[in-house]
């Protein structure tokens, strides 16, 4: 019987390679990568005119430390910030779903978009609550980050680490783990580091101008739309090879 | 009954279309029947055959429905399909590292004279 079945089925090498073959012809149907990218990309360029139409919050606080060090730090934000972008990502992971969805049932596939989209709204409403509390409760020593110990160079980076870009890099990591694709890995990490280090390309418009926050979100924007032309085209080209 | 691997196959799952359609059904979580039918290079009636196979089997679930005027049929994995699909995977798997270890001693053997 079982030389029968094993007769039935064929060789268990092509058996098994042909599962993994028709393993990644179904993710390749699946992948529409380039629709978060781009709807993300949108969110971002949308952020300049929010940004640009309200104004600058700036809390200045005097520290002294107990070995008689002593300055002012300060907490500078935009007010448009806690209202856009909360809307923005959750409006965006919206689409994105609504999407992904539409796509995936056109071309016969269920969609693995779901962890992503939860991840991506609990981060942006996580980051944005973490956000609030820095707000209530500003640093009063430059070293001194949410109760952490931190050298004066990692600061900037934990504050980012809260802001909404990142948001979007860490949703990203949850997609590519969800699409299982090392291309989108790739292109997480590099955009978490631009946003964190944060690579600016040496264009940088200082304060107190009104367009101070803009490099910052042009750069971020352009690097989610160029990765969502990339991907669409790689994906256009993987699908029609395997057609 | 010996501990052979290929006496833990199933008849049900241990097939080449079959497993074909476990395989994409598992991974697309939902897949209609004109994705499977164009991916496996199957006539309607041939898959609709191996399709009543598996839902008798309980390993699928068949759903039938529209898009805009279009009829769709949907079909998803069941519970016993997944544990069906992973014990035919680990089988097959075990029946190759079987031949391979069976293989091995016999290439190493200086031949008779």
């Amino acid at each position: 019987m079982a030389t029968e079945s094993a007769s039935m089925g064929g060789d268990p090498q092509q058996l098994l390679s042909r599962s993994r073959e028709l393993t990644a012809r179904v993710r390749s149907a699946q992948r529409v990568t380039w629709v978060p990218l781009a709807v993300l990309a949108a969110a971002t360029f949308g952020a300049v005119p929010a940004y640009r139409f309200s104004h600058s919050v700036r809390t200045c606080r005097t520290w002294v430390h107990p070995h008689g060090q002593s300055g002012t730090i300060c907490l500078v934000y935009n007010s448009a910030a806690f209202v856009y972008w909360p809307i923005a990502l959750v409006a965006a992971y919206v689409t994105i779903a609504a999407l992904y969805l539409h796509r995936s049932r056109a071309r016969g596939v269920g969609t693995r978009v779901r962890p992503y989209v939860i991840a991506g709204i609990a981060i942006a409403v996580l980051l944005t609550g973490t956000s609030l509390w820095v707000d209530r409760h500003p640093p009063t020593d430059p070293h001194d980050i949410l109760g952490l110990h931190i050298a004066a160079l990692q600061a900037g980076s934990i504050f980012r680490l809260t802001g909404p870009a990142s948001a979007i890099g860490l949703a990203l990591l949850v997609l590519a783990w969800a699409e299982r694709s090392r291309a989108l890995l790739v292109f997480a990490f590099g955009y978490m580091a631009i946003v964190l280090i944060p690579i600016d390309f040496g264009w940088v418009i200082a304060r107190p101008s009104r367009w101070s926050f803009l490099p910052h979100f042009v750069i971020d924007g352009s690097v989610l739309l160029l990765g969502a032309i990339a991907f669409a085209l790689a994906q256009r080209a993987a699908r029609q090879s395997s057609a | 009954m010996t501990g052979h691997p290929a006496n833990g196959l199933d008849d049900v799952v241990h097939q080449r279309v079959r497993l074909g359609i476990l395989t994409i059904a598992h991974e697309a979580r939902q897949v209609e029947f004109g994705f499977l039918r164009a991916n496996l290079e199957l006539t309607a009636g041939n898959l609709s055959q191996h399709l009543t196979v598996l839902e008798s089997a309980g390993l699928i679930t068949i759903e039938k429905g529209y898009a805009g005027k279009r009829a769709r049929t949907w079909i998803t994995l069941t519970k016993a399909g997944r544990l069906a699909l992973r014990e035919e995977i680990t089988q097959l798997k075990l029946l190759i590292n079987q031949i391979e270890s069976a293989d091995r001693p016999r290439n190493g053997a200086v031949a008779p004279d």
